[in-house]
C-alpha cells in the first residue's frame, strides 16, 4: 500500500460524509421535550430531564448497564447540576434521535498521537477533530463502547441538568413572585425566603415554556457529588435475581429458540430438510446471514431445553467453505512473513529511523504475536422478538440499540417506526454486543411464529465457535543504539486484520467504502505511545484472513502494550538500565506519564525487597484518554505462574465516582490475566477448538490477585475507564515472570 | 412430579430428565437463576438443594424431586436481606450482575459450613466464574458477612 499522511486518511473518511449540514454545535444536544415523550403524565423539559409529578427527575438514559456503572455515573452529572439526591432520579430508555448519538466514539477513532497532539493543536488537527465531530453528531449512532460513555456525557448531560434546573427556578420565581436570585435548590426541592419550599413538580408545566437566558455549570469547588464514592443504584437488584437481563424477559405465550450454526467456519447449509420430526421441536427455521453471521438455522420449542436437546438430533448437511478452510497456524506464519516484506501504512512517523539504524553500533530485533481471542460474556449472545400486527418489538442486550433497530426493521420489512427496540441490562459486553449477528437470527425466526414472541438464546458452544474475535497479529520490533549505546530508533511494523472496516460493514454504518480507510484501532498503543525516540517509524499491515473480528475489550491496546512494553523490558536489559529507570528517562516531555508510572512504582515499592521467589514487572500505557501504569508482583507455584499483587496507578481525568474507578481496575486486571495466561481460540480445519469454560479457561478466584488503585487527582476532562486498566496486565506480568526465570516470552498467552 | 422450591410445593409435568435450571427459568419463570455454561463449569446456575450449592444445569429435575430448593429470590426480602446480600451491597461486589445469584448462594453454603472462612477456605470452596472479575469483593464480602453473622 502507498503510503499516506494519516491526517489526509481520516479527512478522506470523514470527507465522504458531509453532506451540506452546518457544524452543529455541542449546546443542540440538548434536545427538546419532543425527543423525550413517556406518556406517563412526566413533563420533559429538554432531550434529557423530565420532571416527575412527585418532583422526581427522570433521565433519559442512551447508554447501556453491561457492568462499568455507567447508569450510575450519569445519574451522579444530573443529581450534581440539579440538586437533586441520586435516590429521586429514575431512568427511562432514550429514544433514537440523533442527540444521543456517540460523539465521543467517533473522535476517538481519530488518529491522533496523544503526547504530540495535546494542548495547542495545530489547525489540520483541530479541522479534522471538527470535521469528524460534524459527522459523528450527523449520523447520530447511540453505542456504548471504547469506553467513551462518561466523556461523551460530561458536558451535554451536566448541561441539560442544569438548563432544566435554571428554568424550573425561573418558573417558581415567577409563581411565587420572588426574584431567581433569592431562590435556591436544596435536596431536590426549591427553597425561597422564609423557608418557603416546594418540590420540582409544583414548576414543571411552567419551566417546560421557559427558555432560560443562561445556564452556567457549576464550579468544581461546589460539586457536592462528582468525585465521591457513590454506592451503585443497580446493584441490589443484581443481588436478589430480580435484575433483567436480556435472556430473562418472559412474555405471554413465548416460544424459545436456539442455534446451530455451520461448524466449519465460513461453512454454510447443503442440504436442511425443515419438516423432519425432531422431538421436542415446534419448527426449523432455515436462516439468511445478515450482519455477518455464521450460516446456519434455528430451531423452535416450548422452553429453551427442548431447542437445545431438539437441535443435536436434527440432520443436515454442511457445505465447506469455499475458499477452503482455515487454520490459525497457517494464519500466523502468513503475518509473519508479511512483516518481513512490507511496511504497510504508516500511522507515524518522526526522524529517520531508517538512517539510525545504518550508523548503528547495535540492532536489536524482537518478533511477537497475539492469538485470536473470544469475547465469552457470561450472559450467552440472546433477544427476544414479537412480530404482530404490524408492530415489531425486539428485546435485546445490545452496545448499539439505534443500528439494532434499523437492522430489525430492514429484516422484518416494516418501517422504522413501527419497530420498538428495548434494551435489557447486559450480562458483559467487551464488545461482543456491538454485534447484530443474534439479532438479526431472532428476528427471522420471529417472522415464523405467527405473532407468538420468541426468544432465541445460544448455547455456550455456539458463542464459542461463533465469535467475532479479536484479531490474530504479529508484529517486529526493532530499536538501534548510537554509539553512546543509547536507544535512538523504535521501528514497527504489525500485521492482522483491520476490525473497523469489517465492523461498519456489518452493521451498516454508511462509512463503510469500498476501500478500507486505515484503521487506527490496528495501530493503537504502538504509534502513539509517549517514549521520546529520536527515530520512530510504526505502521501497520491489514490483512483480510477470513477469520470473523470484532472489538474486544480495549481493542489494539489488548494486544499492543503487550508488544511495546515487553520490548521496552527487552531494552531495558539490553542497555543494563533498571526497567523503571529507563522508562523514566524517556519521559521527560511526558509529565502526565511519568507522574503515573512513579506513582504505581512508590506504591508498589519498586525496588524494595520481596519474598523469596518473588518478583515485580512493570508497565506503562495510555488508552482511552486515560493513563495507566501496573506493578505486578508474581512467583512460580508448581511450576505455574501466581500473580499475588497487582499496583496501579490511574490518570483519568475528573472522576465521577471513585469506587466505579477501582472496581472498573480490578475488573481489567483479572480480565487482562485471563487472557495473558489462557485466552486463545485456535482454528484446525475450519474448525474452532475451544467449546467452552472447560477448555477456555476464565482467571478463577483462586489465581486472582490482590489490587489497589491509586488516581492521580485531574482536572482534566474524564476520559476512559473500562477500558485503560486491560492493556498493561500482560507486559507487567510477563516483564515480572522475565525477572524470575530470564525466559523472554513473546507470544500470547504466556502459559501456551 | 412434585418439587419443593422457596418452600412452596409445585406440581409438575415435564420430561423428568429436563434440568432444574431449566425448568425454574422456562417452566416456572424465575429467571434469577442463570445459564452460563450448561456443563456445570461456571457456576451461574446455582441453587441451594438441601442447602448444598448445587449447579442445576446438571441436575435433572427428577433427581431433586422430594429435596428442599431454594433460589436467589428466595434468599432474603428488600427489607430483611440476608447478611451477604447485605455485604454485597455494602462491598459494591455485582458488576454486570450476570453471575452473582450463583456466586451468592454458594457462598451460602460455604459460611453454613465454615462460619468463619480464611481467604484458602474461600479460594477453594468459590469455584464460580466471574467474566467481569468481582473476585476480589467477593472475597471482601465473605469476610464482611461472616463478621456481621459472629
Amino acid at each position: 500500500m502507498k503510503r499516506r499522511t494519516m491526517i489526509l486518511s481520516t479527512l478522506g473518511v470523514a470527507g465522504a460524509l458531509i453532506v451540506g449540514w452546518g457544524a452543529l454545535p455541542a449546546r443542540s444536544r440538548l434536545g427538546s421535550p419532543d425527543n423525550f415523550l413517556t406518556g406517563d403524565g412526566a413533563i420533559s423539559l429538554n432531550g434529557w430531564i423530565q420532571i416527575a409529578p412527585d418532583g422526581s427527575v427522570g433521565l433519559a438514559m442512551n447508554k447501556s448497564e453491561m457492568g462499568q456503572g455507567i447508569f450510575n455515573a450519569l445519574m451522579m452529572l444530573v443529581a450534581e447540576e440539579l440538586n437533586a439526591p441520586m435516590a429521586s432520579i429514575y431512568l427511562h430508555q432514550a429514544a433514537y434521535d440523533g442527540i444521543y448519538g456517540n460523539v465521543a466514539l467517533f473522535m476517538g477513532a481519530l488518529p491522533l498521537h496523544p503526547v504530540v497532539n495535546d494542548g495547542e493543536k495545530p489547525f489540520i488537527m483541530k479541522s479534522s477533530e471538527w470535521l469528524v465531530g460534524k459527522v459523528a453528531r450527523e449520523l447520530g449512532i447511540n453505542a456504548t463502547g471504547g469506553s467513551t460513555s462518561v466523556a461523551d456525557s460530561w458536558l451535554n448531560l451536566r448541561y441539560a441538568a442544569a438548563t432544566a434546573k435554571a428554568s424550573l427556578l425561573m418558573a417558581a420565581s415567577k409563581q411565587w413572585n420572588v426574584p431567581a436570585k433569592d431562590l435556591q435548590v436544596i435536596n431536590g426541592k426549591i427553597i425561597g425566603p422564609g423557608g418557603k419550599s416546594a418540590h420540582f413538580g409544583d414548576f414543571a408545566k411552567e419551566a417546560a415554556a421557559l427558555t432560560p437566558n443562561e445556564v452556567a455549570l457549576k464550579d468544581r469547588k461546589e460539586w457536592e457529588v462528582i468525585g465521591r464514592d457513590t454506592k451503585r443504584v443497580d446493584i441490589p437488584s443484581k443481588t436478589d435475581g430480580s435484575a433483567i437481563f436480556g435472556i430473562d424477559i418472559r412474555l405471554p405465550n413465548m416460544l424459545y429458540a436456539t442455534i446451530v450454526q455451520a461448524p466449519m467456519m465460513g461453512g454454510s447449509i447443503k442440504e436442511l430438510d425443515t419438516n423432519q420430526n425432531v422431538p421436542g421441536l415446534l419448527k426449523i427455521v432455515p436462516l439468511k446471514s445478515y450482519a455477518g453471521s455464521a450460516n446456519g438455522f434455528a430451531v423452535v420449542g416450548k422452553t429453551t431445553w427442548d431447542a437445545m436437546q431438539g437441535s443435536k438430533q436434527v440432520k443436515v448437511q454442511w457445505a465447506e467453505r469455499k475458499d477452503g478452510a482455515i487454520n490459525t497456524d497457517q494464519i500466523l506464519k502468513t503475518l509473519q512473513e508479511n512483516i518481513k516484506k512490507d511496511n504497510g501504512f504508516t500511522f507515524y512517523k518522526t526522524g529517520d529511523t531508517t538512517e539510525a539504524e545504518k550508523k548503528a553500533r547495535k540492532v536489536i530485533e524482537a518478533s511477537y504475536s497475539a492469538p485470536y481471542l473470544a469475547h465469552a460474556t457470561l450472559e450467552p449472545m440472546n433477544c427476544t422478538v414479537q412480530i404482530k400486527d404490524g408492530q415489531v418489538d425486539v428485546w435485546v442486550p445490545t452496545q448499539i440499540p439505534g443500528l439494532a433497530r434499523a437492522l430489525a426493521a430492514k429484516i422484518a420489512n416494516a418501517p422504522v417506526a413501527k419497530v420498538n427496540l428495548h434494551v435489557t441490562l447486559l450480562g458483559g459486553g467487551f464488545g461482543r454486543r456491538l454485534e447484530l449477528d443474534f439479532v438479526s437470527q431472532a428476528v427471522q425466526v420471529a417472522m415464523t411464529t405467527d405473532g407468538r414472541p420468541v426468544q432465541l438464546t445460544w448455547s455456550r458452544e455456539q458463542d464459542m465457535a461463533n465469535d467475532f474475535y479479536r484479531p490474530m497479529q504479529a508484529t517486529q520490533l526493532k530499536a538501534s543504539l548510537n554509539e553512546k549505546g543509547q536507544v535512538d530508533s523504535l521501528r514497527i511494523v504489525s500485521a492482522g486484520d483491520a476490525i473497523t472496516p469489517r465492523w461498519m460493514e456489518r452493521v451498516s454504518i454508511p462509512l463503510a467504502g469500498p476501500i478500507d480507510a486505515p484503521d487506527k484501532t490496528a495501530s493503537e498503543g504502538l504509534f502513539d505511545f509517549p517514549y521520546a525516540f529520536t527515530n520512530q517509524h510504526i505502521s501497520h499491515i491489514p490483512t483480510h484472513m477470513g477469520v470473523p473480528i470484532g472489538y474486544w475489550r480495549s481493542v489494539g491496546h489488548s494486544q499492543n502494550a503487550f508488544f511495546l512494553e515487553s520490548f521496552m523490558d527487552e531494552l531495558a536489559y539490553a542497555t543494563k538500565q533498571d526497567p523503571l529507570a529507563f522508562r523514566e528517562s524517556l519521559l521527560t516531555d511526558a509529565p502526565r506519564y511519568l507522574a503515573v508510572l512513579q506513582l504505581a512504582a512508590k506504591k508498589a515499592n519498586w525496588g524494595g525487597p520481596l519474598p523469596s521467589g518473588h518478583a515485580r514487572g512493570i508497565a506503562l500505557h495510555e488508552s482511552f484518554g486515560s493513563i495507566v501504569a501496573e506493578v505486578v508482583e508474581a512467583s512460580i507455584q508448581n511450576g505455574k505462574p501466581q500473580v499475588h499483587r497487582v499496583v496501579c496507578a490511574i490518570d483519568c481525568g475528573t472522576v465521577i465516582n471513585p469506587n466505579t474507578v477501582a472496581q472498573q481496575i480490578q475488573s481489567s486486571v483479572n480480565f487482562g490475566l485471563t487472557a495473558a495466561l489462557y485466552g486463545k481460540i485456535d482454528i484446525k480445519d475450519g474448525v474452532v477448538q475451544q467449546t467452552n469454560f472447560n477448555n477456555y479457561p476464565i482467571l478463577s478466584m483462586s489465581e486472582s490477585p490482590q489490587v489497589e488503585t491509586w488516581i492521580v487527582p485531574s482536572t482534566r476532562a474524564p476520559a476512559g475507564v473500562g477500558e485503560p486498566g486491560v492493556p498493561p496486565v500482560a507486559p507487567a506480568l510477563s516483564n515480572a515472570l522475565f525477572a524470575l526465570t530470564g525466559n523472554r516470552i513473546r507470544k500470547l498467552p504466556l502459559l501456551a | 412430579m412434585q418439587l419443593t422450591i422457596n418452600d412452596k410445593s409445585v406440581e409438575l409435568t415435564v420430561d423428568p430428565s429436563m434440568p432444574l435450571l431449566w425448568v425454574i427459568r422456562d417452566v416456572l419463570n424465575m429467571t434469577g437463576t442463570k445459564y452460563g455454561c450448561g456443563i456445570a463449569a461456571c457456576g451461574a446456575c446455582t441453587v441451594l438443594v438441601n442447602g448444598r450449592a448445587t449447579r442445576s444445569c446438571v441436575t435433572p429435575v427428577e433427581s431433586v424431586s422430594g429435596a428442599k430448593i431454594t433460589t436467589i429470590e428466595y434468599l432474603g426480602t428488600p427489607e430483611k436481606p440476608h447478611p451477604l446480600q447485605a455485604a454485597w451491597i455494602q462491598e459494591q461486589v455485582p458488576q454486570c450482575g450476570y453471575c452473582q445469584s450463583g456466586m451468592l448462594l454458594a457462598a451460602v453454603d460455604l459460611l453454613t459450613r465454615k462460619p468463619k472462612p480464611t481467604d484458602a477456605d474461600i479460594d477453594e470452596a468459590m469455584s464460580n466464574i466471574c467474566r467481569c472479575g468481582t473476585y476480589q469483593r467477593v472475597k471482601a464480602a465473605i469476610h464482611t458477612a461472616a463478621k456481621e453473622r459472629a
